[in-house]
This record gives structure tokens, sequence and C-alpha cells, in this order.
């Protein structure tokens, strides 16, 4: 055989070259993905479910299953705080996506500076940047007894003693938590707002819809994505929320948080874990709920569509 | 219960982690290093101590002027729960030496085999035979009639108070029922109450069991039961509108006062002087009490496997610096907290030139310790019932 002739034979390339060019992106992708899925986050999930049915004798974890600690999670009264943890959080939401929506559609439609708009994008960055202790504690003197708003109020005449409740109550840690987490609800509204064609706006004004029908049946519809992206942001932190019930709660609005960090100093591993698994548990239900109650009002795959354009 | 300035300095479990793996990194690097071997531990005269901030002086270098050694000081919060987690999963005693912590742990970790019983005669704890027995044989330095600690400073906690909103005396010298504390008319709503529940719920305890409320041998440890009559009667002061908030941390203290948000609170002394800083002298008095105190003790105890090395002479070297005078002095001096042989404390001061003022103040030091010892009543970190009385605490907490 001459050389010519060997050259002109076309070579075999590896198996391994030939299996890896058949393979599609999806293909590679999506099974990593849903291992390292099960691997990080349904496996440790497992194990605090599991963990839960321990108990704990004089800071030792006893490895043998029981119902003890889910029994002292009723007993104790705990699971009254993650019930409560779940109705600030709620409400907390609601109250963030009011005072975020039309802050974020301003901010994308109506304010026309680039300047303001990168220096208010800035301003809501802060609380990232500080820690939440710090940030918090400052309430303390302004809301106390004692406190600025307090005292300008008796010196306005409006009252005549302190107003307590300003401090160490619900509507200080709601307030606290406000300044928190205003900025997770805001970003994603804001960029959602941002992609609206204006065309789109300009059309629904030309085709006579007043403000409140453009607002509901072209802005909203097309912001949903970003609406559900600052409502998961939003409340899922809010379910650890720690800081803010400490500092302004003054110990009478106790959440998961401080019930959690109560356990882990008395090493009772397993109590943390069934409180996060009735946590877990709870919010299944609810986003169970939700999705019952939307499918048959709307499509909720839908608002996805418009993720494309 | 322990002036816990890690908590007023902010110290997060971030700050703690960091520490510790720092102690594990280098505990990690030192086992690596080929010259690093048993004759060269006990040749660098350094001696490692993991434990809480208030055992520690300011200036360690006056310790090494006195007696040699130099301390590796890694500072640890009061919490018994990470403290037992490090000792025990986290093996601290490969590289640490002396542990120091709330007298009480030696019930679980002495026992285990973490902590070494303390050798009486070693020839360098020269000071154990004059310290007194009400210090060294305090049942929260002994397990299983052993000799697991060493005492190093103590305290009797109780509440801080603005005399004039009780009418009580204002040089501070009256006894203040704990009744006021927990049913005070004129302090209802304006009273702090601590959140940990070892300190609380033994201090409530052991005022209900002074006026014949409650059944129980150790106020400090409460079976189910008396758990339970415990947080029923919290529950029911809550309810009744007593408590202005439940503090966590030091520094709460100090604001608590300096704020005037409220008029009593069951805080640690230090707190007082905190706030007297900012509000006057005298201006809030740190109480003795009728019904008695939360006493307290840190223990110095020796890792089990230290005594498998060859510095056990330094070990002891420095646990008889913890009886001595200089470190009695400058703790009396810096923090306010008495300990074992004050006599020797009174006398550095005197011997090395110390005001009449500052000696004036150890002897007063030592004067109102031994007073509020004199109550019959201590603390316990470990208590066995620890579990039932934290779910019992929870109920008070989300009443």
């Amino acid at each position: 055989m001459t050389l010519a002739a060997e050259t002109a034979k076309p070579t075999r390339r590896p198996f391994l070259l030939r299996w890896i060019d058949g393979l599609r992106p999806s293909s590679i992708v999506v099974p990593t993905f849903l291992v390292a899925w099960s691997l990080l986050v349904l496996l440790p999930l497992l194990v605090i479910v599991v963990f839960s049915f321990f108990s704990v004798k004089y800071y030792k974890v006893v490895y043998s299953p029981t119902f003890e600690t889910w029994e002292s999670l009723i007993n104790s009264g705990r699971w009254l705080s993650a019930v409560r943890t779940l109705r600030v959080a709620v409400t907390m939401t609601v109250i963030e996506l009011l005072l975020a929506f039309p802050f974020a559609l301003w901010l994308a439609k109506g304010c026309r500076s680039k300047y303001v708009k990168a220096a208010i994008i800035t301003l809501l960055t802060i609380p990232f940047f500080l820690d939440a202790s710090s940030r918090i504690i400052v309430w303390r003197s302004i809301l106390g007894a004692n406190g600025a708003v307090n005292s300008l109020l008796m010196w306005l005449g409006v009252t005549d003693a302190p107003i307590e409740w300003l401090l160490y109550s619900e509507f200080a840690v709601h307030f606290g938590l406000i300044g928190t987490h205003f900025p997770t609800m805001v970003f994603p509204i804001f960029l959602s707002c941002a992609l609206i064609d204006n065309d789109y706006i300009a059309a629904s004004q030309d085709l006579g819809a007043r403000p409140s029908q453009t607002l509901f049946t072209v802005i909203i519809p097309l912001a949903l994505p970003g609406i559900v992206a600052g409502i998961v942001f939003t409340l899922v932190p809010l379910m650890a929320a720690f800081v803010e019930p400490q500092l302004l709660g003054g110990g009478f609005v106790d959440l998961l948080g401080n019930s959690v960090n109560s356990a882990l100093q008395q090493l009772k591993y397993p109590t943390a874990a069934a409180l996060s698994t009735f946590v877990v548990a709870l919010l299944g239900i609810c986003l169970a709920v939700l999705i019952l109650v939307l499918r048959k009002r709307a499509d909720i795959s839908a608002m996805f569509v418009a993720m494309k354009r | 219960m322990t002036d816990d300035t890690t908590k007023a300095n902010g110290l997060s479990r971030r700050d703690f982690l960091g520490s510790t793996l720092s102690v594990g990194a280098m505990g990690l690097a030192a086992s690596m290093m080929p010259g690093m071997d048993q004759a060269a531990w006990a040749a660098s005269n350094e001696v490692s101590l993991y434990g809480v901030t208030t055992a520690q002086l300011k200036d360690w270098s006056r310790m090494t002027d006195s007696i040699g050694l130099t301390m590796n000081y890694t500072p640890t919060n009061a919490d018994i729960g990470i403290f037992m987690r490090d000792v025990m999963g986290n093996n601290l005693g490969a590289t640490q030496d002396i542990f120091i912590f709330d007298g009480g742990s030696e019930d679980l970790l002495g026992p285990e085999g973490f902590y070494a019983e303390i050798v009486e005669d070693h020839p360098e704890l020269t000071l154990w035979e004059r310290t007194p027995d009400s210090w060294k044989r305090a049942n929260f330095l002994r397990a299983d009639d052993k000799q697991f600690g060493v005492p190093v400073i103590g305290n009797g906690d109780a509440f801080g108070y603005f005399p004039e909103k009780i009418g009580a005396s204002p040089d501070g010298m009256d006894e203040v029922p704990w009744t006021t504390f927990f049913e005070g008319e004129d302090v209802r709503g304006r009273v702090a109450i601590d959140r940990s529940w070892l300190q609380s719920m033994s201090e409530t305890a052991n005022f209900l069991k002074h006026h014949g409320r409650l059944d129980v041998e150790d106020p400090a440890d409460l079976p189910p039961e008396a758990a339970r009559t415990v947080a029923d009667y919290l529950v029911e002061r809550k309810r009744a509108g007593q408590f202005r908030t439940i503090f966590t941390a030091f520094e709460e203290q100090v604001q608590l006062f300096s704020n005037r948000e409220a008029d009593m609170i069951n805080c640690w002394e230090p707190a007082v002087k905190e706030a007297n800083n900012a509000l006057g002298p005298d201006t809030v008095i740190y109480a003795f009490t009728v019904e008695g105190y939360y006493l307290w003790g840190h223990g110095a105890h020796v890792a089990s496997a230290a005594m498998e090395r060859d510095n056990v002479d330094n070990i002891y070297k420095m646990l008889n610096y913890f009886l001595g005078g200089e470190y009695r002095a400058y703790q009396a001096k810096e923090r306010g907290y008495a300990g074992p042989n004050m006599d020797l404390g009174v006398k550095y001061a005197e011997e090395n030139g110390w005001s009449e003022e500052d000696i004036a103040e150890l002897k007063w030091t030592e004067e109102k310790v031994a007073r509020k010892f004199q109550k019959p009543f201590s603390c316990k970190v470990v208590p066995e019932n620890a579990g039932v009385m934290e779910e019992e605490w929870q109920r008070f907490l989300n009443a």
C-alpha cells in the first residue's frame, strides 16, 4: 500500500469524541443540573426531615426514631413562631409589593434623567452593604419612649405620654423590615417594567384606554415575571428574618429564626430540623393552594412567555 | 450572667467561626511542621487558652514579665452550646491547653474525659493550699467528687435599678426584693428581662422558692413540673404587662439604662458601670437583694489531651497565676469582678503603688462579693433538665 493510499483512507475518530459530538446541550446540562440539584438541595432537606425524628438528651443527639421532638414543638408553642413568621412574611410581602410596584414603574418609565435613575438604584443597594444590626439598632433610639419620634410628638402636643408600641412591638418589627426588603422587591419589577416596549403603552393610550386600563391590561401582565420574582426574593428571606424581630420586637415577636437559634444554642438539632420541616411543609401547602386557585383564573405558565420577547 | 463583651463588641458567629477555624488551621499547620514536636511545644513557653472574653486581661504582657509565660488566648462568647460543640465535636483539646468557661461545664465534660482532673499537689500550683474552700471547692468546679477546675473569677448577678423609681436609698446598700422586679407596680411595664433562660428562669425559680410558691431543690435545674410552674408565672407577669422588653445582648442592657427605656433590668454588673459612665456616678445601682443572686464563677479547666504533652508545668504555672494577686487586682480593676485570694490582689496593689482610691475599690469588690456569696443560690450552666427548661422558656416567649 502506498503512502498516498493510506492518507486517502478516512480516519475513524475516537469513540469518546464521537459521543461528545453527538450530545445535545440539553442532554448534558439537564441531567447534570438535576443530579446537582438533588445532591445540593433535596438531599440536605431529606436529612433535615429524618433528623426531626431524633431527640436530644443532655446535649447529645439520640439516634433512635421518636415523635418526642414533634410533640415538644406543639407543647412548647414553638409551632406558633412558625405560623407567626409566615403571617409576618406574607403581610410584609404584600406591603412591599404595594410600595415597590408604583416606585419601580416610575423609575422604569417615569424617571427621565438617567443620572437620577442611577443615583436611586445606587441608593437602593445600600442595605446590602451595611450590617443589618448596625442599620436596625439606630431605630431603637428613634422609636423608643424617649426617642426622637416620641419627643417630637410630645413637643407638638399630639400626645401627653410616650407611645410605647412604637418600639418592642409587631409594628416596630414590620417597620424595620420595610427598608431591608424593599430593594429585593423593587429590582425585579423595575427590570421587567423597563423591558416593556413604550409603543405598547402608547398604543393603549391611542386606542382610548384609561390609565387604569393600560395599567391592568398592558403593564401588569407584561411585568408579571418581575412581580413574581420580587415576591419570591422578598418572601423567602422574610421567612428567615432574625435581626429585626430581635432588636425591634424586644422579645415579644418571636419569629422562626429566633426560635431556631435558641434551639441550636442548646445543640437541639432535631428541634431546629423539625421547625424547618414544618415551615417547608407550610410553604408547600401555601404554594399548592396558590396554584390551585390561580389555575382556574389564569394560565401561570403564560406569564413566562413575555420573557421570550 | 457574665460580662459577655463579645456580644458588646458585636462579635458575631462569623467572627467566632473565623477564630475557631484559625485555631484549627494553626493546630493543623503546627502538627505538619517537621520541627514542631512535643519538645518544641514545651520550649515555646506559650500556653494556649480557649475561653470566655471576661477572663482575659487587657494586657497579658505583664503576666509574661511576672512568670515568663506567653498567652495565646482564643476568645469565645458565653454560649454553652457553641462551647460544648467545639470542645466535644471539634476536638479543641488537640490544640488548646486550658479552657475557661462558666463553672458547671465540668458536670458533662469532666466525666466524659474532655477535662483532666486537677493535680492539686502539682509543684507549680503553689497557691492552691491557701485558696479558700468557698472558692476552690465550689460545686461549679467539681463533678463526681473530683476537682475539674481552678477558680478564676466570680460574681453574684441580680438587677440594676434607678433608686428614685422605687423609693430606694441612693447609696445602694438597701436589699431590694426580687418582688419589686417581678410584681412592683412602680416599675410595671418598665422591667427588662434577660432572654437567657438559664439566668431568668433560675432567678424566677429562686424568687418563687424563697416566698414558698415553688417547691424545688435546685432553682437552677428545674424538673418538668417546676419548670412549668415558673413558665406559667412568667407568662402571667408578661400578660400583666410587667416587662418592657426581653433583651439579648450586653449592649442592650447598657442602652436600655442609658436611654431610660427601662427602670429595672436583670443585667450584668458591668452594664451598670457603663450606664453610669453616661448618666453620672451612682445614677443606676446594682442591687443587693433579699432573695439571693445568680452566683457564678469561671473555672479554668485543663484539656485532657494537654496532659499528654510536655508543657504541663507551664499549664499549672498559669493556673497558679489565676489564683495570684496580679491577676486578681487587674480583673477587679478592669471589670469589677472578684475571685479567690482577693487579699493577694490588695497586697499586690499596695506593693505596686496603686492609688488609695484603686485599693479601696479592690477592698469594696471583695466585700461586695463576699456579701452576695452568703446567699444560698448558684447557677448551673448545664442543668440536667436543660431540654425541658428551654422548651418551657419558649412557651413564655410565644405567650
